[in-house]
């Protein structure tokens, strides 16, 4: 990788600190030719060089060094209720996305037909008119439940390599991590399996909201939209019409709500995201909004909060490697441990790397890599 | 002469090494300590603790917090300088760190690396990524088997613990290759020359 210093923080922060180029050479035990070559692109400094000029000049290294052609990782969390997405959060994301690029040489060559939005938009209609295209390309009519197989189906032909992971109920600040290598063509999605069912099939829905629009990741525009389309796609406007025609019919709250639960139920969605769509088609035509407020859902979900999807995919807890593998491969059609078991290796690359990018204990990783290595 | 351990070598030793942390030995008067990143890896990971219940027992707890070493607020941004710098050169060099037994460096493992940096200290760590990420930054750092030879040098463990301690490692299949490697070389009047 090329690389060259940036001479214009630097000089910058030499200027603030009244320094010139002959007294920062002394500072670091290098001639003052040296320092010339590093402006000039010339030379590098070595490493500990290097280290002492950020630490001198309380710069990091991406204010320190410029590495012209090499993109970061567009990164894209589904955040966990009330936690905050931070600089390191961010920071970390795009550190595991640069430790997946080697990976990619070892994933099945990308496929040339993409399913693509180009005009991404909220609006009412057009965001139904999108989601009845994609159901239509995948021969789900509007009234049907999408299941997860299909869902599941649309990330490899998109090239998306789901990654199944246990990252506990609470632990992390995301449950689901959206990676995009934008000049590898190439998508990882993190799942948190230690999510309940009942929202796992939102987050697909809207994780692959994001692999349909590549240029919107990593934005706020991207995140809005694919909460709108996730919502969209599960439970589109012809069910939203019959569940307000159902539930406008009830003459209580109590009513409403076993409509809206019961539409949940048959979906496998929640009753927020069922409440939510049937109230977007209400607003699109104008029509009185249901009885139920918001409270009464949250209230409602909190109480009746199902199994966690790790749950229902292993028993006993936790699984086995081989196990975990077979259903990374078999129920989420993942290339992502075959291609690390080919890594692994080739390269002879040990466990600390599996530790890094599934975000797991050492322990964890000793054992997936014990697997891999059979 | 500040020693800091990594996790792994921590989890690897503390637990028959008593006492361990703040022990003074040799003749540099090296002081063994971990950061309290290393105490939040185990905490926050249900199988590093599982694996390790003693991790929680009051005397090792204890014997932490009173050897706790404590960052200022000026080295925690000169910490986060260097741990970006740190994986920086680890981005630009990904496939050094790849090969041969090594992985990247990870976070807590640059925390380390930087703050032994910040105080002059010696890292300890079997990690063959972070050795090569050290070297190329001119950092002192030792192979976990290379603290437990001096140990045994300044007589502070015997050769029945170091025994213990190999022991204990195999039965886990905790062993690493450099340990191994160590056994009949480094070890060779405990465990004999290799036969």
């Amino acid at each position: 990788m090329q690389k060259v210093i940036n001479t214009e923080s630097i000089k910058s922060v030499l200027s603030a600190k009244g320094w010139d180029q002959k007294h920062l050479a002394k500072e670091i035990g290098v001639s003052a030719q040296a320092i010339t070559n590093w402006f000039k692109g010339a030379d590098f400094p070595r490493p500990d060089k290097l280290l002492k000029l950020s630490t001198l000049l309380a710069l990091p290294f991406a204010s320190l060094v410029l590495t012209p052609g090499t993109e970061l990782p567009v990164v894209a969390f589904r955040k966990r209720a009330g936690t905050k997405t931070t600089e390191d959060h961010i920071i970390q994301a795009q550190h595991t996305g640069n430790l997946l690029r080697p990976l990619v040489p070892y994933l099945p060559a990308p496929k040339s037909l993409r399913t693509y939005i180009a005009s991404p938009s909220c609006q009412y209609t057009q965001l139904q008119n999108a989601v009845a295209s994609v159901r239509q390309k995948l021969g789900i009519g509007l009234r049907s439940v999408m299941s997860y197989s299909q869902l599941i189906k649309e990330f490899s032909d998109n090239d998306a390599v789901i990654v199944p992971v246990m990252w506990g109920k609470k632990s992390r600040h995301e449950n689901a991590l959206h990676i995009l290598l934008k000049s590898e063509n190439v998508t990882f999605i993190f799942l948190n399996l230690d999510s309940h069912l009942e929202d796992f099939k939102f987050w697909m829905a809207h994780e692959l909201a994001h692999v349909y629009t590549p240029d919107l990741a990593g934005t706020d525009e991207g995140e809005n939209f694919a909460d709108a389309f996730a919502g969209a796609l599960l439970f589109p406007r012809e069910l939203a019409q019959e569940a307000y025609a159902q539930a406008t019919h009830k003459t209580s709250v109590s009513g409403q709500l076993k409509v809206i639960q019961q539409c949940a139920d048959d979906h496998a969605i929640s009753l927020n995201s069922v409440y939510i769509e049937v109230n977007n088609y209400a607003k699109s035509l104008e029509l009185p909004l249901l009885d139920i407020n918001s409270k009464s859902i949250h209230a409602l979900r909190s109480m009746k909060q199902g199994e966690l999807v790790s749950e229902t995919l292993f028993k006993p807890l936790p699984p086995e490697p081989v196990v975990y593998m077979a259903a990374s491969r078999n129920m989420f059609k993942s290339d992502f441990f075959d291609a690390l078991k080919k890594l692994v290796k080739d390269k002879e690359t040990s466990a600390g790397y599996i530790q890094q990018i599934l975000a797991s204990s050492l322990t964890d990783a000793n054992a997936l890599y014990k697997e891999l290595m059979r | 002469m500040l020693v800091l351990l990594d996790t792994c070598v921590y989890l690897r030793l503390a637990k028959r090494i008593r006492p361990f942390l703040g022990l003074k030995f040799g003749h540099h008067d090296y002081v063994l300590a971990v950061l309290p990143a290393v105490e939040n890896e185990v905490l926050k990971n249900p199988t590093l603790k599982y694996h390790n219940p003693w991790f929680t027992e009051g005397a090792f707890e204890s014997e932490r917090i009173a050897h706790a070493v404590r960052l200022s607020k000026q080295e925690k941004i000169d910490l986060s300088n260097i741990k970006s710098v740190f994986t920086g050169h680890v981005h630009t060099k990904l496939s050094e760190f790849m090969i041969g037994g090594r992985s990247p460096p990870g976070a807590v493992d640059c925390e380390v690396l930087g703050f032994a940096y910040l105080r002059q200290a010696i890292v300890v760590t079997d990690d063959l990524g972070l050795h090569l990420l050290a070297a190329d930054f001119k950092l002192a750092i030792w192979h976990g088997y290379e603290l437990l030879h001096k140990l045994f040098a300044a007589k502070i463990v015997t050769s029945d613990l170091i025994r213990d301690i190999y022991d204990a490692m195999e039965r886990n299949q905790d062993i690493t290759a450099t340990w191994m490697n160590a056994k009949h070389i480094t070890f060779k009047k405990v465990f004999g020359k290799r036969s």
